[in-house]
């Protein structure tokens, strides 16, 4: 804590335009720093911030986490590769806080084994089928006004700046996160998300995340996260986790043979086979 | 005792109110107090017991004006007295200052705006009176030899020496409002404006009843001058999830319904009925204002959304006891009850995003190829059966199953990220297809 002479040092009588003895706030713990107001500075909204899950890009990210209060915008080189490998952990939490997760216009269907293997709960979870660019911006603006939904992913493969920009203006209401997956080729366009992540998949179960725009100083380098398919972490295997290594090595550099398969092998789910594999044709009557 | 009357408009002095007008706005008015009374052209009700509840006078009389006006009401006044309220209706006087008396206010006003006084309007004005004030002054024992008791009973009400007996309207048990539209309509979305007007009575209706709807209908007529074919009308019925009367989430429904209606004939008449109302517990104010509950619920907004999308398009989940990846999971629509019991877990990796129909791959040298060679890396896991699951055939006739035998490979493409894939065993041709994004 400052010394209390600090405090009676500053007194009216002392001249305008010398700088004031302020206390300094990195004696405080950062939580109270950042509550902290002073009454000349100009307010700051107190923002919700959601962890994301990934400690790296959580130290990237203003506020430690997905914003509320705004938009997020992923870009992706290709829909349906990525996206709940990145936002699984936050819609999980979501899902835990007994918020809705909403999804408008997914470019495939969810499948909810897999979802709920992600942490994601099958009662908090609404799909709404919009096809169409309006039918999407319409949909997300809704749930967006309706503040009803603890966290929205919106997939809008169309759209214009100005779209995006009324859905931020609206979001300044919503607390949950509201994530708008778009392609990668809108990283060029101007757009008043305060954050953007363009992600691609990396090799060896990594997502490789580039900040292109967020509050505050530019993130020069490249996120690698580590992030596996839910599910997946059961049946890989040690040397699985590379993947990389095992193409380069014997993986595909071989000429590809058919393996003769044993038909009686007993099916093992968590069975892991690295060596590219296929079976012959084969005709064998079932037991039915 | 604090009264207000709301004056609706009359064609001309001698023709009666619109009766139908006069009701509806009394229905209405019963969410505000018990009583409520309808004078002439006016409808009366007393709501000194009421201010506290819908946050003071302040604020009723805005309420009471804007919902009001909607409804056709043309002026608002306040008076100790229901004669008085009406008199200064009808007078259209502004309301009096700070500190005038009620005596004062009232003997200013042209003496017809008592009901009581209209019989003898003429003769009283032969005899020089023009104002209440001028029919006060003349001696008591004359006026009630003259002219009848009630004119003398009705000159004390207003001045507040009388008590005042009103026979209070009652709360129709059903709910059935009828509105003529002053132009015919032939646009669907146009009936708006008047559902809303009923739309208004049904909330006011279903908050004196301390209820909600459930589902309501609107029934519309068609116009005499229609082709043969049109009908007679149609309706429109509207379900809600839950019990709700708030008035903006009822118009908005029923607005996106409308949108997607075409009218056959341009219509006249409209009528709605609540056809579900069941008891609506409301939850209580906070003292503090209340930041975090702002929004509105989000089967609301679902509830909108599958208005315009349509109900298959707004979908939730339910895990079906399936192992084929097709028929693990059922979507169905948002307002639907979800089961109680929790679903089985699925065994060994799903994948987050599914293919409706598998998608065949090509094969380069007995590799599939998709975005990029394959590589394998985790399986197989053997999916098997599906015999006992027999459907109608394409052409109608012939009954085929679902039968199915794969095995599936979790697969690692350079470009599209982790895949789901499988190959068929049994078929003619074992082929590759992609079923899944581990996205």
């Amino acid at each position: 804590m400052p010394p209390a002479t600090a405090w009676l040092a500053d007194t009216p009588s002392a001249s305008a335009s010398a700088p004031r003895a302020v206390f300094d706030t990195r004696t405080l713990p950062p939580t109270v720093a950042a509550a902290l107001w002073r009454g000349n500075q100009l307010g700051s909204p107190v923002a919700a911030v959601h962890p994301s899950g990934f400690e790296a890009l959580d130290a990237a990210l203003p506020g430690g986490g997905w914003p509320g209060h705004s938009l997020t915008e992923i870009l992706s080189p290709q829909s349906a590769t990525l996206e709940w490998r990145l936002l699984g952990p936050a819609l999980a939490r979501a899902c835990a806080a007994k918020r809705s997760v909403v999804l408008v216009g997914p470019p495939r269907q969810p499948h909810l084994p897999g979802l709920r293997l992600a942490g994601l709960d099958e009662k908090q979870l609404v799909w709404i089928q919009a096809e169409t660019p309006a039918e999407r911006l319409w949909a997300a603006e809704q749930l967006v006004k309706g503040q009803a939904a603890g966290a929205l992913v919106v997939w809008l493969p169309q759209v214009r700046p100005e779209q995006v920009r009324r859905l931020q203006v609206l979001a300044a209401g919503h607390t949950g996160p509201v994530f708008l997956c778009r392609p990668s080729t809108a990283a060029q366009e101007s757009s008043a998300a305060p954050l953007r992540l363009l992600a691609r998949v990396g090799p060896d179960w990594t997502l490789q995340v580039d900040v292109v725009k967020r509050q505050g100083p530019p993130l020069a380098g490249t996120l690698r996260l580590t992030a596996v398919p839910a599910g997946l972490q059961a049946v890989l295997t040690p040397r699985l986790r590379l993947p990389s290594a095992l193409r380069a090595g014997d993986g595909l550099a071989q000429p590809f043979t058919p393996r003769q398969a044993d038909p009686c092998q007993p099916t093992e789910t968590n069975h892991a086979l690295v060596r590219p594999s296929a079976a012959p044709p084969r005709r064998r009557l079932t037991a039915h | 005792m604090l009264w207000s009357a709301l004056l609706l408009p009359r064609p001309d002095a001698a023709s009666p109110p619109i009766d139908a007008a006069r009701q509806a706005l009394a229905v209405w008015a019963l969410q505000f107090t018990p009583r409520v009374a309808v004078a002439d052209e006016a409808v009366l009700i007393e709501v000194a017991g009421s201010l506290r509840l819908f946050g003071g006078w302040r604020a009723l009389t805005k309420r009471l004006w804007r919902e009001g006006q909607q409804l056709g009401a043309q002026r608002i006044t306040w008076a100790p007295n229901g004669l008085a309220a009406l008199a200064l209706a009808r007078a259209s006087a502004d309301p009096p200052a700070r500190g005038v008396s009620l005596q004062a206010a009232l003997d200013a006003l042209p003496m017809a705006v008592l009901s009581a006084v209209r019989p003898h309007a003429t003769t009283l004005a032969h005899i020089g009176c023009s104002t209440l004030g001028d029919l006060r002054a003349l001696p008591r024992g004359g006026i009630a030899r003259r002219f009848d008791k009630t004119l003398l009973y009705a000159l004390d009400q207003a001045y507040g020496l009388a008590p005042e007996v009103y026979p209070w309207v009652e709360l129709p048990e059903v709910f059935d409002a009828r509105l003529e539209l002053m132009h015919r309509v032939g646009d669907a979305s146009a009936l708006l404006f008047g559902a809303r007007r009923l739309l208004l009575q049904l909330c006011g209706w279903l908050a004196a009843r301390h209820s909600g709807t459930t589902a309501f209908t609107l029934y519309w007529a068609h116009d005499a001058m229609r082709s043969r074919d049109a009908g007679e009308g149609g309706h429109l019925t509207i379900r809600t999830a839950q019990p709700t009367r708030d008035i903006e989430h009822l118009t908005r429904l029923l607005a996106e319904h409308l949108a997607q209606t075409t009218l056959a004939a341009p219509v006249g008449d409209l009528r709605l009925s609540a056809d579900e109302v069941r008891a609506l517990t409301e939850a209580s104010r906070s003292f503090l204002p209340d930041t975090t509950d702002q929004g509105e619920a989000l089967h609301q907004v679902l509830e909108r959304l599958a208005a315009r999308l349509g109900p298959a398009r707004v979908l939730r989940p339910v895990l079906q006891a399936d192992h084929r990846p097709e028929w693990m999971c059922r979507w169905q629509a948002a307002p639907l009850a979800l089961p109680r019991q929790p679903a089985p877990h699925a065994e060994g990796p799903q994948p987050s995003f599914l293919l409706p129909t598998p998608l065949k791959l090509a094969l380069r040298g007995h590799r599939p190829i998709y975005q990029g060679e394959l590589q394998l890396l985790a399986g197989p896991q053997r999916v098997e059966g599906g015999w006992w699951d027999r459907v109608a055939g394409a052409d109608g006739d012939e009954s085929r199953t679902r039968n199915v035998v794969r095995d599936y490979w979790v697969a690692l493409s350079e470009h599209a990220g982790v895949l789901w894939v499988f190959q068929t065993r049994l078929d003619e041709a074992p082929a590759w297809y992609l079923h899944g994004h581990f996205a």
